[in-house]
């Protein structure tokens, strides 16, 4: 049986920066809370479903069951199996893959799919050497062998590591890795600071026409996302120095085209046709197909976040579609850079041919279809928060738009990888 | 008949409970007569937000908008206090155990809708080793109920009125068959809930404190099990609720209990027993309202 997964509806809480809103909020509170509200939302007040799949970038390690734990704390029936997944920022779709690819196969009749992140409630590890020390002090049986345990203790060892949004093996923030990219790819500046204003332009819009009334659920006193901008413009984003690729007189990217630490949660409602009309809920659009890529970002020379331009042509022809049949494009704004490169990447015939194999370039995209409710530069990146806010989102988008409406969506994560889908209204 | 009017107190800030405590110890004295039949009320109290998630994770409770069922005691029983500490009050405050404690929740209550709490004192009871009396409260948002309690306590020793009722300090559960959790309770942990709670007790705060008191060790705040199983219940009760326990055995720290709980009558029966000698510490009924 293979069948497509329908998209019932969406819920999360309005995302915060970094140490404001929900400084005191845990992983577990904000996926908790964001999985009543999906639950109220849906009247599955008690239910049994077929299973909840979520995950966090930044994880504690009392939290290796956060899923479960979540549900366990929720309104759900305690008999709903949960797991955790993590594929950096590729999270939340993932997450959504994986649920909607059961309900396809009937193994499954419903799911929640979602993700959460604090940066504000970051696990501290101890450093390696100490963590050496603790773990024989803890085996050691006599106290002898526990004073000799302790005795290698150094006050160097004692200051914690801070989790740090770098990559392990270049040492690199994120942001320097997509300031390489932006330079190769000759990003401006401008069209960088042109692609953030209208992301919080639209999507306070959206907040505005009422778009995210059924999306959104406040959350601790705050009912929008606290790094939205309303009336950010060109003229203050201009005045910002550049943050990443330091020391690069050319430097493009600063903190209004970059998206900030954010805290956050969000959930997806994916179920059969079946289910859905026996419990007399909306299908908004169905996940038609997804595709994963990875890039050698290490050795071999490409950007860390272009993993995504890989995954497409290969969903795109397995499809049988181009990349200009869709109606809307949901490209996830890590840094406005990222999105650019992307789209450029794709209009390149030489990278196409060279890079991806194809004939020919996929072509450019008709930009008034790109993020029309705004994407993360507005509303910021909880890291595994953002594939469901963006599922659950273009879903509402297509279902407004009326059935047959396609969308795509396009999301980089850390470690060079990349998730790419396609939702049908 | 017409019932005359309560003479109510109104307060502009939260008492300190450790200026109370020390007013309580200097004043046990000479205390008897009759329950005083003021009332005690602030008015438009607003949920600290860093207060709520401080109580959240020391009760185990997640953190969102709506207000633990036994949050709302966190405001009510400093006025409680100042009302227990105050000269008229009969009974002395040092030595009162509290024995039963029944929290309604009418509605949900939000962290940010601006509470308005009373508080007063009644039901002086006969107990079979002394005298209760209840301590009550109401939480009303707009002019809207959504919150009571009523905490009895027990004064060892004390005689009640002529012709008063007997003390009403049960509470019955139905078989408790299995344990469904164990709490490692650390030896700060009365400690650590007084830092939220405001509750400096001594009989809560270390062995040396407590003994003072007659305890051999420190125990636990009752509100605080009570508050601790409510939480391991978060995604399984209604919003209007009544959770009414009683309180047993003293649960000195440090000390490892379990938690047993079975489904009834709609909500559920709990009890905190000690896990090596199954000593009731606590018992009680969570029910829909």
């Amino acid at each position: 049986m293979v069948r497509k997964a329908a998209i019932v509806g969406g819920n999360r809480i309005p995302f915060a920066r970094s140490n404001s809103a929900y400084a005191q909020a845990s992983n577990q509170d904000m996926l908790t809370a964001t999985l009543d509200g999906l639950v109220a939302r849906f009247g599955l007040q008690g239910a049994q479903l077929g299973e909840v799949v979520a995950g966090a970038v930044l994880k504690h390690a009392r939290d290796f069951n956060l899923t479960r734990e979540s549900v366990l704390g929720s309104k759900l029936s305690a008999t709903t199996p949960a797991y955790d997944v993590q594929q950096a920022c590729g999270t939340g779709l993932e997450a959504a893959i994986l649920v909607a690819n059961k309900i396809a196969l009937g193994q499954i009749e419903s799911g929640i799919a979602g993700g959460v992140d604090t940066t504000s409630d970051a696990p501290l590890a101890v450093g390696d050497d100490l963590r050496r020390v603790l773990i024989g002090l803890n085996n050691a049986r006599t106290v002898q062998d526990r004073l000799k345990a302790l005795a290698k203790i150094r006050p160097g060892q004692l200051v914690p590591e801070i989790p740090r949004n770098a990559e392990p093996r270049t040492g690199l923030a994120m942001g320097d890795h997509a300031a390489i990219t932006a330079k190769e790819w000759r990003i401006g500046r401008a069209e960088q600071d042109e692609l953030a204003v209208r992301s919080h332009a639209n999507m306070a819009a959206a907040y505005d026409r009422g778009f995210f009334d059924h999306l959104v659920t406040p959350y601790l006193g705050l009912a929008r996302d606290n790094n939205l901008r309303p009336d950010s413009s060109l003229e203050k984003l201009a005045t910002l120095e550049p943050v990443f690729g330091k020391g690069d007189p050319d430097a493009t990217m600063t903190a209004g085209n970059s998206t900030p630490l954010t805290d956050g949660a969000s959930a997806v409602l994916l179920a059969s046709d079946e289910w859905a009309a026996e419990h007399g809920l909306p299908v908004l659009a169905h996940l038609v197909d997804a595709q994963t890529a990875a890039v050698d970002y290490v050795h071999g020379g490409e950007g860390l976040l272009m993993a995504p331009v890989y995954a497409m042509p290969v969903m795109l022809a397995r499809q049988g579609l181009t990349l200009q049949d869709f109606d809307f494009y949901e490209i996830h704004e890590a840094f406005a850079s990222t999105v650019l490169a992307t789209l450029k990447a794709w209009e390149d015939d030489a990278f196409c041919k060279d890079k991806l194999g194809l004939d020919a370039a996929l072509g450019s995209i008709d930009r008034s279809k790109l993020n029309v409710n705004g994407s993360s530069l507005a509303a910021g990146h909880p890291f595994a928060a953002t594939g469901g806010r963006i599922v659950a989102q273009l879903s509402k988008q297509l279902h407004e738009a009326g059935p047959g409406k396609r969308g795509l969506i396009s999301i980089c994560a850390a470690g060079g990888q990349g998730v790419v889908a396609i939702l049908e209204s | 008949m017409a019932v005359p009017p309560s003479p109510v107190t109104i307060l502009d800030a939260a008492p300190n409970l450790g200026a109370l405590y020390t007013k309580a110890a200097f004043t046990a004295r000479g205390r008897g007569g009759p329950l005083p039949d003021t009332h005690l009320a602030r008015r438009a109290v607003p949920v600290d937000p860093a207060h709520l998630a401080a109580y959240d994770r020391e009760c185990g409770f997640p953190l969102d908008d709506v207000l633990p069922a036994t949050y709302p005691h966190m405001l009510t029983f400093p006025l409680q206090m100042v009302l227990m500490t105050d000269r008229a009050f009969p009974l002395a405050l040092p030595g009162l155990v509290h024995m039963r404690n029944r929290i309604d929740v009418l509605r949900a209550v939000r962290a940010d809708e601006p509470l308005d709490l009373e508080v007063w004192a009644e039901n002086f009871a006969r107990h079979r080793s002394g005298a209760t009396v209840d301590l009550g409260a109401t939480v009303q948002v707009a002019g809207e109920e959504v919150w009571r309690s009523t905490s009895t306590y027990l004064a060892r020793g004390a005689t009640a009125p002529e012709g008063a009722p007997e003390a009403d300090v049960e509470v019955t559960v139905g078989d408790l068959e299995r344990p469904v959790a164990t709490w490692r309770i650390p030896d700060d942990a009365g400690r650590r809930y007084a830092k939220v709670s405001g509750d400096v007790n001594p009989i809560h705060l270390s062995g040396l404190t407590a003994k003072a008191f007659g305890f051999k060790r420190a125990i636990a705040h009752g509100m605080w099990v009570k508050a601790r199983a409510l939480a391991a219940l978060s995604g399984r009760l209604p919003d209007a609720i009544t959770i009414d326990v009683a309180f047993r055995k003293p649960l000195f720290l440090p000390s490892t209990v379990t938690l047993w709980t079975a489904q009834a009558e709609g909500g559920w029966d709990v009890a905190v027993r000690s896990a090596s000698s199954g000593t009731e510490h606590m018992i009680g009924t969570v029910r829909p309202l």
